[in-house]
């Protein structure tokens, strides 16, 4: 990177002013027309570009398709590089120009990674075998498609890959990858130049380049818009005219851009006052970034480093010794694993390890499917644990974002294997400093055979900031020095290689009682000795607490406040809820329950009301029935809400389960039968649902047909049980039909029951002239008037 | 027939509050919301899937092959001047749907509702999320997008919904019509939204609040 270079401007509104028709495929002229097209080179050139872009944004085969011309990609590639070099002549250098598939990805969409990397290995092979300078992968919104295209292109040729994301006005690309991640994650992936083009004008792009030029060393390019488009007089317009244009590019060089040119709406007259007013300007110092080990997922990345808060590695995916997880992995199932994704997170881990090590099962299938889910689910990077090399590749290759290899020690095969994968993927590896002869005891040991890894994989092309070096646990109940060990290699690796520090806590305490204890002792003290990264489990409280603890004595919590403030947090509420329960009388304490859902505390509270001798039905009556009418009440005069009633209605179903356990003898009065459904062709039975509950847990025996019954099924139903009542539910206008032929036929049969109807359609209008006995509007209107309707019986 | 599957990184906690009818009980649990929310997000499966097509606004109708003749007046004045229109489904799938039924079985009911409400707020994020990824597509044609509308709305017939269902090519990421014109899974919709062209200084206002076209004045869901 020694100068400044100025790229061309926009291709497609000048196609048109040259005669591309609407609807045409513009990369047919490189053939039809090249005349036209090598104008607009010239154009450029002479205006002060030094790359122009081949006219093959739209050229490759999955973009042709659009319009049968599959079958001419490799020609209309080359073609465009011919006409490139012939407009240039050496003026110029030509980079061949790949543009987006148009469709997402998988997860994201349904295209396929492998089918993504063939079609830009196609085009890229075309374009550099027709003599391309660069390979320009541009206006990519989807950080899949980018890698796709990156990894397709290194692999079609060896000239310099460009590659450049759009990002909205948020900062973000549309699926929301930050600059930052891009950054870190395509450099090491090995992009060559990192960019910027599209979206935005320049204005917006000055942040976004800033961010990107913090966080690689490769070069960084921009191609802004001549800003946003509006129509004017049928016309789209671009509102920057060239000399602002021309102002910016100074704004975007102070930025860290060294790669200069345009987007839409900009012209050969932008680009000619872009390089005016660069041309002479002195390249500015960029500050590189120092090589730290970082790590991203598709929106964040993570550093981990000895002078930032211990980062912890979540072990919970892991399939090791726990037959619940590793049946459902074998079953194909990943909910236990999605689950544990999102539960660790919250729980505090900043980076999640994935072990699909599970027997008798395609583990790069496997790999495969729980990378992609959890990176759907979860924006915390991923280290991908597994020692066969095709699942660390399946891996590797769904993963949208800078992984963690777990792990690569010096056994010939994980060298030969691993370490090329973490190269072409970008990956970062854990080292664990193992040999074919095993486990070397003392810390000068390791630290020889972490030497011979480190070596290797720089070797492969992997850099400072690419390692996360294991201090290895052996367990102390078997070597009284394991502990030590540990701590001297944990020094040793921060003055002997400087790179940040892991390892797997909970081997140390194996085989002694009271392993927690153990455990978080020796994490405090490896925490000193330098360790920055734990691998461990965190939803383990002691860890947890030792973590706090350890942080404000090693002073990455200033003062200990976030210490303090934790430690205060957990003395608050317990010691406030009892005291407000114990001022009330018994029967009063359980209604007041009921009122608050408090469902855990409510057979505390009636054993103690039993105890002191009242009598069951005087809870049922006092307390809980008293408690549902002031519900009622409440609920009706807008004071309390649906999920509120239905978390009372749990309480008072704790309620009577503890009253029928304790005095099986007293039988609750039974308020009456009510059969319930969704009528026919209705299949919404949340509020069916909701007023069953309610019903149930208010004295009524209630059957429950379910959603989209049939009439007959309902009329047989309410016969056979004798029932009270027909409660009948239909959310649709479309459905709500069903509710007079369900009325008919429960007269026609002879049936008594009252019919009550309820749903979002459902009016009282309708209700009358369909002959039912009541509407209710509700769940806790339908228990107020199925007591009057079987009262009137 | 392009297909864009939104990540749901976070499912929107208030929406869920307002779907459950808990926009006044500001003292209901936070955790638990947040409990429903997490259990949703595990239980989606995001999908959606759109088409556009050239649209005659003055016979109301979308220029697919055959032609649909789109009903009802408000529909009609919610897209008048638009050139183009998007279809568009989306959904999460029915895991969530079978698990709201199972709490019910169990006694958890107040939780059921908090999930059914979760996968609302859910299957809405899935839409806006494909609208999020649409707009620049669309800016960069010159085109700006009018808010999205469903048969349902107003005075736009359920009846549509097969139309729907075909032009959006909703059956590609598995949402059907049930007898009753109903969406399955339930957790799903289906929508059109307008492209209308950017003039300068005259951007169209459009008021981006669904309820304020829905006659259910009373749903206690309704956006003040």
């Amino acid at each position: 990177m020694s100068r400044i270079e100025i790229f061309d401007g926009a291709m497609g509104t000048m196609l048109q002013a040259g005669g591309l028709q609407p609807g045409a495929c513009p990369e047919l002229m490189n053939v039809e027309n090249p005349e036209v097209v090598k104008n607009i080179h010239k154009a450029y050139i002479e205006a002060g570009a030094t790359i122009i872009e081949t006219n093959t944004f739209g050229a490759s085969a999955l973009k042709l398709a659009h319009y049968g011309l599959t079958d001419r990609m490799a020609e209309l590639n080359k073609a465009a590089v011919t006409i490139a070099k012939a407009a240039a002549q050496g003026r110029a250098k030509v980079a061949g120009s790949m543009g987006p598939t148009g469709r997402f990805i998988e997860p994201l969409g349904d295209l396929s990674f492998d089918e993504a990397f063939q079609n830009f290995y196609d085009q890229a092979k075309a374009l550099s075998e027709a003599g391309a300078d660069f390979l320009i992968i541009e206006t990519c919104i989807d950080l899949q498609e980018m890698r796709a295209a990156l990894l397709a292109a290194k692999e079609a040729s060896d000239i310099p890959v460009i590659c450049q994301l759009s990002y909205s006005e948020d900062g973000r690309t549309v699926t929301g990858t930050d600059p930052q991640s891009a950054a870190i994650l395509l450099d090491a992936m090995g992009a060559d130049i990192i960019g910027v083009n599209c979206s935005l004008g320049p204005e917006e792009l000055v942040p976004i380049v800033k961010t990107l030029a913090e966080n690689c060393t490769c070069p960084i390019s921009v191609l802004p818009n001549a800003g946003m488009p509006y129509l004017k007089d049928g016309q789209t317009v671009f509102p920057m005219g060239p000399e602002d244009f021309g102002k910016w590019g100074l704004k975007l060089l102070e930025a860290g851009a060294s790669y200069l040119g345009g987007c839409c709406g900009t012209t050969p007259e932008h680009i000619r006052e872009l390089a005016k007013a660069l041309k002479d300007m002195p390249l500015p110092e960029r500050r590189l970034p120092a090589k730290k080990l970082w790590l991203t997922s598709r929106s964040k990345a993570v550093c981990i480093d000895h002078s930032l808060p211990t980062r912890l590695i979540g072990e919970r995916i892991n399939p090791t010794g726990r037959k619940k997880l590793a049946a459902e992995i074998r079953d194909g199932s990943l909910l236990g694993v999605k689950k544990e994704a999102v539960n660790q997170v919250k729980a505090g881990a900043h980076l999640l390890d994935v072990n699909m090590g599970v027997g008798g099962i395609d583990q790069a299938a496997a790999m495969q499917k729980a990378v992609t889910e959890i990176a759907q689910l979860t924006d915390a990077p991923l280290a991908i644990d597994t020692s066969d090399a095709k699942a660390l590749e399946a891996g590797l290759k769904a993963y949208p974002g800078r992984a963690l290899i777990n792990s690569v020690s010096y056994e010939p095969e994980r060298i030969a294997e691993f370490l090329p994968l973490a190269k072409k993927y970008g990956a970062a590896i854990l080292c664990l400093p193992i040999t074919p002869d095993g486990v070397p005891k003392t810390a000068e040991e390791r630290i020889d055979v972490m030497r011979k890894i480190i070596a290797a994989a720089k070797e492969q092309g992997l850099d400072d900031g690419d390692f996360l070096l294991d201090a290895l646990v052996m367990t102390v109940s078997a070597d009284k020095n394991a502990c030590y060990e540990v701590l001297i290699t944990l020094q040793m690796y921060r003055e002997r290689f400087g790179y940040p520090t892991t390892m797997g806590l909970s081997n140390i305490s194996f085989g002694l009682p009271n392993r927690p204890l153990i455990n978080s002792t020796f994490f405090a003290m490896c925490l000193a000795a330098g360790l920055d990264a734990p691998i461990m489990n965190p939803y383990d409280e002691s860890m947890q607490k030792a973590l706090m603890a350890s942080a404000a004595l090693l002073g990455d919590d200033p003062n200990g406040l976030a210490y303090s403030k934790n430690e205060a947090n957990l003395a608050v509420p317990k010691a406030a809820a009892t005291a407000k329960v114990t001022e009330l009388s018994p029967l009063e304490a359980i209604k007041q329950a009921v009122i608050d859902g408090e469902k855990d505390e409510i057979p505390a509270l009636v054993e103690n009301a039993l105890k002191a001798g009242i009598e069951a039905n005087t809870i049922t009556e006092q307390a809980l029935t008293a408690a549902m009418t002031d519900i009622g009440v409440d609920f009706g005069a807008g004071r309390m809400f649906l999920p509120q009633v239905l978390l009372s209605a749990e309480t008072m179903r704790a309620a009577f389960n503890k009253l029928k356990e304790l005095t099986p003898a007293s039988t609750a009065p039974e308020q009456g039968t009510v059969v319930i459904a969704t009528v026919k062709g209705d299949v919404h039975d949340l509020g069916k649902n909701i007023t069953g509950a309610l019903l149930a847990n208010s004295g009524f025996k209630l059957i429950d047909l379910g959603k989209d019954v049939d009439s007959t099924e309902i009329v047989k139903a309410a016969i056979e049980n004798n029932a009270d009542i027909v409660g009948l539910c239909a959310l649709m206008t479309t459905t709500m039909v069903q509710i007079d032929k369900v009325i008919a036929d429960l007269k026609e049969a002879g049936c008594n029951a009252k019919v009550m109807v309820g749903g979002a359609a459902v009016t009282q209008d309708y209700a009358d002239s369909a002959g039912a006995d009541a509407y209710a509007a509700d769940g806790v209107k339908a228990v107020e008037l199925a007591k009057t309707l079987v009262k009137k019986n | 027939m392009p297909i864009y599957n939104t990540p749901l990184l976070a499912i929107d906690a208030k929406e869920t509050r307002r779907y459950a009818g808990l926009q006044k009980a500001q003292d209901f649990s936070e955790d638990k919301i947040l409990a429903a929310c997490q259990d949703a997000r595990l239980l989606a499966q995001p999908r959606s899937v759109w088409e556009i097509y050239d649209y005659d606004c003055e016979k109301q109708e979308i220029q697919s092959d055959p032609p649909c003749r789109i009903q009802g007046e408000k529909i009609g004045q919610h897209l008048a001047g638009c050139e183009k229109v998007i279809l568009l489904a989306a959904t999460v799938g029915d895991d969530i749907e079978e698990d709201v039924t199972q709490r019910f079985n169990a006694g958890e009911y107040s939780m059921a509702v908090l999930l059914d409400a979760a996968a609302t707020a859910a299957v809405e994020q899935v839409a806006d999320g494909l609208e999020k990824a649409l707009a620049p597509k669309m800016a960069a044609q010159g085109f700006g997008m009018k808010w999205r509308f469903s048969p349902g709305y107003g005075d736009w017939p359920l009846e549509q919904q097969p139309e729907l269902i075909r032009l959006s090519h909703a059956q590609s990421i598995g949402v059907g019509l049930s007898s009753s014109m109903m969406l399955v899974p339930r957790k799903s919709v289906t929508a059109i939204i307008g492209l209308y062209r950017k003039q300068e200084n005259s951007e169209i206002k459009h008021s981006p609040n669904g309820c304020a076209a829905c006659s259910q004045l009373n749903c206690p869901s309704r956006k003040k």
